[in-house]
């Protein structure tokens, strides 16, 4: 079984935050330190990799929100990347989707 | 402006509370006191006491091990007795040649006579037996012929006899010689020392043979280590009788006679008396296994009696104790349990004296709510509905889902609650309200998004007016149809400061509103589309019912059996008429 989630940070400055399974209120800590960490390390430009989530609670929109609010306050961009689109329906309907267009994904 | 919202503190401190619709999980059960005592109490009942475990073992297998040495050494002893027996009789074989070697001399002495007659009859007989005359064999012989019942010595070799020649005694044992097919047998003192005397007679030529044989002064004689007797003990007596004074040869101290022990006996003919062979065996005769096997096996008994109860002992003991330590945290968790069910109770009372008891009484709406917590885990969820009344016709209600669980998510619930149900008091827009509320949120604060749907309405004409922060949209359920009300979503409070887009539409009367929080419809790996149209048809069937049962049956049909998340169910049916 691939680990919840992982990170790579590269050289330009870019930091992907890959998710699997799902993000949920027993889960949605170790995702958050895992985007606290890219943020941490410098990265300003967060990429969220949802390809690999199944499920999403509003536990885990919280966390996006809260990663993105981290990330503005220290000037770096968060993008979501692979978003599934039964995630990108929530997104929608919890109007989380107009928080995150800005950012330029999609 | 008078709020008419019934306020859920003035219920609070009596906690009367109404029975929850459907209270699951661990509940107020009382903590299960009795039951560890008496779960204990039975285990000791049930468990052995190990001592005497050890004990019942310990006799087991003693008794298995005397049982095995009796029989291994019964088998060994038969063997014995058999071997004895066959040895002996070998011994009887071998004596009987003897006999045959000593007989014979006498019977070609005779023959020799027999043939040659009276011409040359002493030369003749000493020529033969001078070859007998020895230490080991014949010490005496003579030659006698009877003519006409009168017996005269024909010739003699060798020693003196110890029956004087021409004796009553020695004419009497000749005499008896002619009444025998073979010879006759006696034993006779010289002094300290005895001689064996052996007669043959010839009837028919008349002749007859006398000869003496020395027997050793301790009548011992050692055995040859490869001969028949090499493994026995034995005592020769002349004649059946078993006497001191019938004995003839033995290889033991005459003190040790007669042999003891384990003895076999056999009789050998010997002239016209007998030889008796009485023996004892030397050593174990049989195989050396068949002696050891029987110590062997009370050996090796005792110790595997010795290694059976020590282990039968730790065996129970460990039982014993695995028993004990189960009950012991049957007991904990039954403890854990009940306590978790009391934290659990108490958070779910929390959560509803803060969910209202009464709804306002408006005569043109029929309400219906309900909450239900999640099954799984301690903590409740953030799920809240409200009822305002607000005068003049008009009312509000909200719908609101506060992420994550526990007593934070319940503060934070408290929170937004009240702040919106103050701006609704006061007169503000659903959009407006939540726009205000917005910039009160803040999830890096209190880790927490709040999604929330607000509407007003007027209970006169049944116009509502919605605005949604991110929250499910509401379904419209109609006699005909059921569609849901599209409001457009506004960010979650806690998100940041938003504004917040309303939708207006009109309640047709006997419509029903019904807004829920995202339980109701939200399944793991479904999209939530099909969730929300699986509400739609669900309610197809009580879109005419009473609320109650709308509400209900929304909960009976769409609430999994493990549900985590807790749901609120709010529907608000407009009846002017009424």
């Amino acid at each position: 079984m691939a680990e919840f989630v992982s990170t790579e940070t590269r050289d330009d400055g870019s930091c992907t935050v890959s998710v699997t399974g799902e993000v949920d209120i027993a889960t949605v800590d170790e995702f958050l330190d895992a985007a606290s960490c890219c943020l941490d390390s410098g990265g300003t430009n967060v990429v969220i990799d949802l390809g690999g989530v199944t499920f999403i609670d509003s536990s885990g929109l919280g966390a996006l929100v809260r990663i993105r609010n981290l990330a503005r306050e220290r000037g770096a961009d968060v993008t979501l990347d692979r978003v599934p689109d039964a995630v990108a329906r929530l997104l929608e309907v919890t109007g989380l989707a107009a928080a995150f267009v800005g950012d330029g994904n999609r | 402006m008078a709020s008419t919202e019934t306020r859920p503190g003035t219920n609070v401190p009596t906690m009367r509370v109404p029975a929850p619709p459907e209270r699951t999980g661990g509940g107020t059960r009382p903590p299960a006191e009795p039951e560890p005592s008496a779960l204990n109490a039975s285990h000791r009942h049930r468990a052995r006491n190990p001592r005497r475990a050890a004990a019942l073992i310990a006799t087991v297998c003693l008794l298995l091990t005397a049982a095995s040495t009796w029989a291994a050494a019964r088998v060994d002893q038969g063997a014995e007795d058999r071997l004895l027996q066959v040895q002996t009789k070998q011994v009887a074989a071998v004596l009987s040649t003897a006999i045959l070697v000593i007989q014979q001399p006498l019977s070609t002495a005779l023959d020799v006579q027999r043939v040659s007659g009276s011409t040359g009859e002493g030369p003749a007989f000493k020529q033969l037996m001078a070859r007998y005359i020895g230490d080991d064999q014949f010490v005496s012989a003579s030659l006698w012929r009877r003519t006409d019942g009168r017996l005269a010595p024909v010739a003699s070799i060798g020693v003196a006899p110890a029956l004087p020649r021409g004796g009553a005694a020695a004419r009497s044992l000749v005499s008896s010689a002619f009444s025998h097919k073979t010879f006759v047998v006696r034993a006779v003192d010289i002094g300290d020392r005895q001689r064996l005397a052996f007669v043959m007679a010839d009837p028919a030529s008349g002749y007859v043979v006398y000869a003496e044989r020395s027997i050793s002064a301790n009548r011992r004689s050692r055995v040859d280590s490869d001969s028949a007797f090499s493994d026995l003990h034995y005592a020769l007596y002349l004649g059946p009788e078993r006497t001191l004074k019938s004995l003839s040869t033995t290889d033991v101290a005459l003190s040790s006679l007669p042999l003891s022990g384990r003895t076999a006996s056999t009789t050998v003919p010997f002239g016209d008396t007998v030889l008796t062979v009485v023996t004892s065996p030397r050593r174990h005769l049989g195989a050396s296994l068949g002696q050891r096997l029987p110590l062997i096996l009370l050996i090796g008994g005792l110790l595997l009696t010795l290694i059976a109860v020590r282990s039968g002992y730790q065996l129970i003991r460990r039982r014993q104790d695995a028993e004990n330590d189960t009950a012991t945290i049957t007991d904990l968790y039954e403890r854990v349990d009940a306590l978790f069910g009391e934290q659990r109770d108490l958070f779910v009372r929390l959560q509803r004296a803060l969910l209202p008891q009464v709804n306002p009484d408006i005569p043109e709406l029929e309400i219906a709510s309900q909450y239900v917590a999640g099954t799984q885990g301690v903590d409740i969820g953030g799920d809240w509905y409200s009822i305002i009344g607000l005068g003049e016709d008009h009312f509000a209600f909200v719908v609101g889902d506060v992420s994550g669980r526990g007593v934070d998510s319940v503060a934070v619930m408290a929170h937004a609650r009240f702040t919106l149900r103050a701006y609704l008091i006061d007169g503000d827009s659903p959009a407006l309200a939540l726009e205000k509320c917005s910039r009160q949120f803040d999830i890096s604060v209190d880790g927490h998004i709040t999604t929330a749907l607000v509407g007003v309405g007027n209970a006169r004409t049944g116009e509502i007016t919605l605005a949604s922060a991110g929250h499910p949209t509401p379904l419209l359920i109609t006699a005909g149809a059921r569609e849901f009300v599209q409001v457009p979503a506004g960010l979650p409070l806690g998100a940041g400061a938003a504004t917040y887009r309303s939708t207006r539409f009109t309640m047709t009367p006997g419509a029903t509103l019904l807004g829920f929080t995202d339980g109701l419809v939200e399944r793991r790996g479904e999209d939530i589309d099909v969730g929300m149209q699986r509400l739609a048809d669900t309610m197809t069937p009580v879109s005419a019912s009473p609320v109650e049962e709308m509400v209900s049956h929304a909960l009976r049909k769409l609430r999994p059996p493990t549900a985590s998340d807790d749901i609120a169910v709010l529907a608000i049916r407009w009846d002017p008429k009424r």
